[in-house]
């Protein structure tokens, strides 16, 4: 099988539900050392963004996993019948944003960075599973803290939180915007 | 009336009142370094001024932000004795609030963008009914098939039985908005996994009181795929296409 590591992976990412990790996959093939493991990702994702494939392997989160090019987003919602997607309220969005940026962050410090109160939308956030709380801060009324979750990333198609906008990406924006 | 721009936007249109003031410093091609504090509060307090109908919920931050203004606008009145000192501009800490939320409004437009794109990429794992018609298995739950759910639910909880200290009191209405505002963000709301989110069996019984109300007026409506799967609850189409 060593001949034919990047086939071998290209089924196991094929056939998991989930994204599959690099850990994951490292425990499957533990025959096969990291490196190697790594190298034929890199391959295996090379190989997918050719023009000659529909579908390609999206990484984010550290994770893989078979996604259909954006260009053929009309066909596809044609055949599923779907108009649209649900697309986050403006209100959840800037609320994530403030979340990503300044996490761990409590309640009261979203709001206060908002001027609005968030109470409501960290709940929808929290149900859709976009944050989590991950303890207690310890001040007066040891407040919840929280933070974004692997699905954030994966909603956005990061990587990892280093991947959010830049300070250069925002800055740019806001020259736009003038 | 404001007479000095040729078109107003609605205070809804605004996130809160940091975007509001935002807004307004760009309108009038203000530095934000160097906000002239009475123009800006002028303008401002016109904004509040056109709401036909007051929604105090929303209002009160507007009018806190007023507050803030006008107490900056009295700090920079006031003759202060360490003048030289330079204590610091009292405008200062709303510049730093503004500042913090323009980055955040910046990178949220960035995010939408990044949402856009992944939108268009479709999993294997996105898999609704293909069928023409959609309806085909579907079963409208009952109240009974609802409540018994529900009952066997609390049953669970209880067993759980944690320790949770009441600090609120929940309404219907509030509670009914929630779950209007769940659906209008998700298309639907897994009844089970929507309940055991649920913090106390208070919360939960007006929960479920207001999802009974949200179905007995039609607006929801309660559907189980097949026997024994989970019980989903849609909005009804009539009352969600608001446009058409």
């Amino acid at each position: 099988m060593e001949n034919r590591l990047k086939e071998l992976i290209e089924s196991l990412i094929f056939v998991s539900s989930e994204p599959l990790s690099t850990e994951r996959i490292k425990i499957v093939l533990e025959e096969f050392s990291r490196e190697e493991i790594e190298q034929a990702l890199q391959k295996l994702v090379a190989n997918y963004s050719s023009d000659e494939k529909g579908i390609e392997i999206t990484r984010s989160a550290g994770s893989y996993l078979f996604s259909t090019k954006p260009e053929f987003d009309p066909w596809i919602r044609q055949l599923l019948r779907i108009e649209r997607k649900n697309k986050l309220s403006s209100a959840a969005l800037e609320t994530l944003s403030a979340i990503a940026y300044h996490q761990p962050v409590t309640l009261a410090e979203i709001s206060a960075l908002r001027g609005v109160d968030s109470t409501h939308t960290l709940k929808v956030l929290l149900q859709k599973k976009l944050i989590k709380i991950v303890g207690r801060k310890k001040s007066p009324g040891r407040p919840l803290i929280y933070r974004t979750t692997d699905k954030f990333l994966i909603y956005f198609g990061l990587n990892s939180i280093k991947e959010l906008p830049t300070e250069e990406e925002i800055s740019k924006i806001l020259e736009e915007e003038k | 009336m404001d007479t000095s721009s040729g078109y107003q936007v609605r205070l809804e249109a605004f996130e809160g009142p940091l975007d509001l003031l935002l807004f307004l410093i760009r309108k009038k091609k203000i530095d934000i370094h160097d906000i002239p504090i009475a123009t800006i509060t002028r303008e401002y307090l016109e904004y509040l001024n056109h709401k036909e109908r007051i929604n105090l919920d929303r209002e009160a931050e507007f009018l806190l932000m007023a507050s803030l203004l006008i107490y900056i606008k009295s700090q920079m009145l006031l003759p202060r004795e360490s003048e030289l000192t330079e204590e610091g501009d009292p405008r200062q800490m709303l510049v730093d609030r503004l500042l913090d939320y323009q980055k955040i409004k910046a990178a949220s437009l960035l995010l939408r963008e990044k949402e856009d794109v992944e939108h268009m990429k479709w999993q294997r794992t996105f898999r609704p009914s293909i069928s023409t018609t959609q309806e085909d298995d579907l079963i409208e739950v009952s109240l009974f098939d609802l409540a018994e759910s529900f009952f066997a639910l609390m049953k669970q909880k209880k067993r759980e039985n944690i320790q949770i200290i009441k600090g609120k009191e929940y309404s219907l209405e509030e509670k009914m908005k929630e779950i209007l505002a769940i659906l209008n963000e998700n298309s639907f709301l897994d009844f089970l996994d929507y309940f055991k989110e649920q913090e106390t069996l208070e919360e939960a019984i007006v929960s479920f009181f207001s999802l009974l109300e949200l179905i007995r007026v039609r607006t929801v409506i309660a559907i189980q795929e097949s026997l024994f799967r989970s019980i989903k609850v849609w909005l009804r189409k009539a009352s969600h296409s608001k446009g058409n």
